[in-house]
């Protein structure tokens, strides 16, 4: 385990690309209550209010063809070390076009800009779900593990896509900490994600005769992971995950909650389904989620970058149904 | 005027001439089929009249006997006849059967686990104690009663952290693979249950996948096994892969090629010790007589055909009650063979192939041992 060093954020700058996510925000939130609390500069199309006069704000829109030489110029004259990119969508954008625009070009802006302003360190948050869920994968993906999005999920192959291009940029650029996070499903009493509302449903849709292992992380882990990122060194991928798995059917029933099982080729061909989701996807790209194992390893978190995850799986799971369930009561 | 005084002074005298008729009728009915009846003339009020009638059908029914009678009489109408009222008692009685509690019963007979019985722990891979405890009493069943299993050289295993079982693999279903670990757990029953690896296609097959995970079956591939093994599990692992579970009935005990060998270099490399084991009767449970390609690129999974399946549908699946040898053999130490030998294919390839030498000799020892496949 590194030891812990003292956070040199505080002398200089830590920009935010994405303040508006759910990432961005509390991440921002939890620096400003520390003492020695960076000069957060945040990069996003708004400002959510409750950072108001808080944080430095610039308005850049990461699509734009030339974001890059903006965000560089930004980030040049704030003095900023360190560039946390979180400026994804949260859920399948059914627009594919700005979609693929945003995931995959405007990391690439993000990561130019952070090049040419010499920055010393990139954390980019992803998500392990770009291993992509196969029958053929092993019990516990470790980061050395292909990326394989399946064909249906555009919101993943974008990501892929983007992990693609920020492994050669480590390569290219050594003398940069290029980290990029992959959490599991992220869950907790405030986060509201497509997942999650998946979820809230009294009744969930599940594929009849599959009972996959499930791993959640907490939304306060995950925000301590992004911050031990930012604090300490711990270049390449790292896979994030509470301890502990649970079958599907274990957590729907522990929440209390009725199933539906579905035979899968008749739940795939429902193509009213894609409309619903409003993701622009096939159903098949969020199902396959819970027809085939993608649990992830996740030692080199703990042994590279010391992050010990305080709830388990299950106990991310819990704190979600919880918080939900008393939601339902007010 | 008149219309008005008569509702107000009670029923019609049409209506209560008539429900005096069907009294009366009643009454017969009931003197007709009991012999039982009052001679006692009738009160001119129908009100009299009715409850008269009323206390005559509850002696009748009382003469049915006591318990009859009771619960015929408990029904609110007594006027809605004779029949309906014995059967609302059937009906009643009938409804005393608990059935929730029946099924208990009956599922704590055959003791079948039930999705009730999933516990909120689970190991990494998905191991479900509680399940499998409850899983338990059927395995000793089959294991016992179905198959009659012996086991030989099971004294043999080493008491060792970290042990790879080596046996031949046969069949659709991995019942071989469930048999072998309960072998193993019988004769070492401090060691945990041994985790079996499957073959990835009954691995990812809908409805078996997660109740043989539930019971400790992991799909087979070297990441899982080099997991397992580090955690101090006992793997039991059947290299022939899927060529072993499809293979023709005919070359049965005709051990296929192993992989490639994964098992040697990673028994070198975690310092595992080799068992062989050799199962006899487990190829004649589901005797596969050919696979047809056609149906594998179609449905994408193999379908292997036997004289019941898929004939009978999944009731052919059910397997064939053989009687059962499992033989344990010498294990293969490798303390004193060094890790960097785990890189080295010609090394990894001559100990595979003598692991193979052994269970095929096991087998051949074996074989001749039984006097009859099903006996």
């Amino acid at each position: 385990m590194a030891a812990r060093r003292e956070p040199e954020l505080g002398r200089r700058g830590l920009a935010i690309t994405g303040l508006g996510t759910f990432t961005g925000a509390r991440v921002a939130e939890r620096l400003l209550e520390s003492d020695a609390a960076p000069r957060i500069v945040a990069l996003d199309l708004r400002l959510p209010r409750r950072l108001e006069g808080r944080v430095r704000f610039h308005r850049v829109d990461l699509t734009e063809p030339t974001a890059d030489s903006l965000v560089a110029e930004i980030l040049d004259k704030e003095g900023c070390e360190a560039l946390l990119h979180a400026a994804f969508f949260s859920d399948p954008n059914p627009d594919l076009e700005l979609s693929h625009e945003l995931e995959v070009v405007g990391a690439l802006h993000v990561m130019n800009a952070a090049a040419a302003a010499g920055l010393r360190k990139l954390v980019v948050a992803s998500t392990a779900q770009v291993y992509g869920p196969h029958p053929d994968n092993p019990g516990y993906l470790s980061e050395t593990h292909p990326l394989r999005p399946q064909r249906d999920a555009h919101a993943l192959r974008d990501r892929a896509e983007m992990e693609g291009l920020l492994r050669i940029f480590g390569q290219r650029h050594r003398e940069m900490c290029v980290t990029s996070l992959r959490p599991a499903w992220i869950m907790g009493p405030s986060i509201d994600s497509s997942l999650t509302r998946r979820f809230e449903a009294q009744r969930v849709v599940t594929l009849l005769g599959y009972d996959p292992l499930l791993q959640f992380l907490h939304e306060d882990d995950w925000i301590d992971a992004v911050e031990l990122a930012l604090e300490r060194d711990a270049p390449g991928a790292l896979n994030l995950a509470g301890d502990g798995v649970l079958p599907l059917s274990t957590l729907l029933r522990l929440a209390g909650k009725s199933v539906l099982p579905v035979p899968h080729p008749l739940l795939y061909r429902l193509t009213q389904l894609e409309s619903l989701a409003r993701t622009g996807d096939l159903p098949a790209a969020f199902y396959d989620h819970l027809r085939f194992g993608w649990l992830v390893d996740t030692r080199r978190a703990r042994e590279e970058l010391g992050f010990e995850p305080l709830y388990t799986s299950q106990e991310a799971w819990m704190s979600f149904v919880v918080a939900r369930k008393l939601r339902g009561y007010r | 005027m008149s219309e008005r005084g008569r509702r107000a002074g009670g029923p019609p005298p049409e209506a209560l001439a008539e429900l005096r008729a069907s009294v009366r009728a009643l009454r017969e009915e009931l003197e007709q089929r009991f012999g039982v009846g009052d001679s006692e003339e009738p009160d001119p009020g129908p009100a009299g009249e009715l409850a008269e009638a009323e206390a005559a059908l509850g002696a009748d029914v009382e003469s049915l006997g006591p318990e009859l009678a009771a619960e015929a009489l408990a029904v609110p109408s007594p006027r809605g006849g004779l029949f309906e009222q014995l059967r609302e008692s059937v009906r009643a009685r009938l409804e005393e059967i608990d059935v929730v509690k029946l099924y208990e019963a009956l599922r704590e007979r055959i003791a079948i686990p039930s999705a009730g019985d999933i516990s909120a722990e689970v190991d990494d891979f998905g191991l479900d104690l509680r399940y499998l405890a409850r899983a338990r009493r059927w395995l000793d069943w089959l294991y016992d009663r179905w198959w009659r299993v012996e086991v030989t050289g099971e004294e043999a295993i080493p008491d060792a952290p970290r042990v790879l079982f080596v046996a031949n693999s046969a069949g659709i279903l991995p019942w071989d693979a469930l048999m072998i670990a309960h072998a193993i757990e019988r004769a070492h029953p401090t060691h945990g249950r041994p985790r079996a690896l499957v073959a990835d296609w009954i691995a990812t097959l809908p409805f078996s996948q997660s109740r043989l995970a539930r019971l400790g079956a992991v799909r087979a591939c070297a990441e899982n096994a080099e997991r397992l093994l580090a955690q101090d599990h006992w793997v039991i692992a059947f290299p022939e892969g899927q060529k072993g579970a499809l293979k023709p009935f005919r070359e049965r005990y005709r051990l296929q090629r192993f992989a490639r060998g994964g098992f040697v270099s990673l028994a070198v490399r975690l310092r595992a010790v080799l068992v062989p084991v050799a199962v006899i009767g487990s190829e004649e449970v589901h005797p596969i007589l050919f696979e047809p390609r056609i149906l594998r690129r179609l449905l994408g999974v193999p379908v292997p055909v036997t004289p019941t399946f898929p004939l009978l549908g999944p009731l052919g699946l059910m397997p064939l009650p053989s009687r059962w040898r499992i033989r344990f053999g010498e294990p293969i130490w490798f303390d004193e063979v060094p890790v960097e030998r785990a890189a080295d294919p010609l090394y990894v390839n001559r100990t595979r192939e003598l692991v193979r030498g052994a269970i095929q000799n096991l087998l051949d020892e074996e074989l001749p041992l039984r006097r009859s496949v099903f006996a």
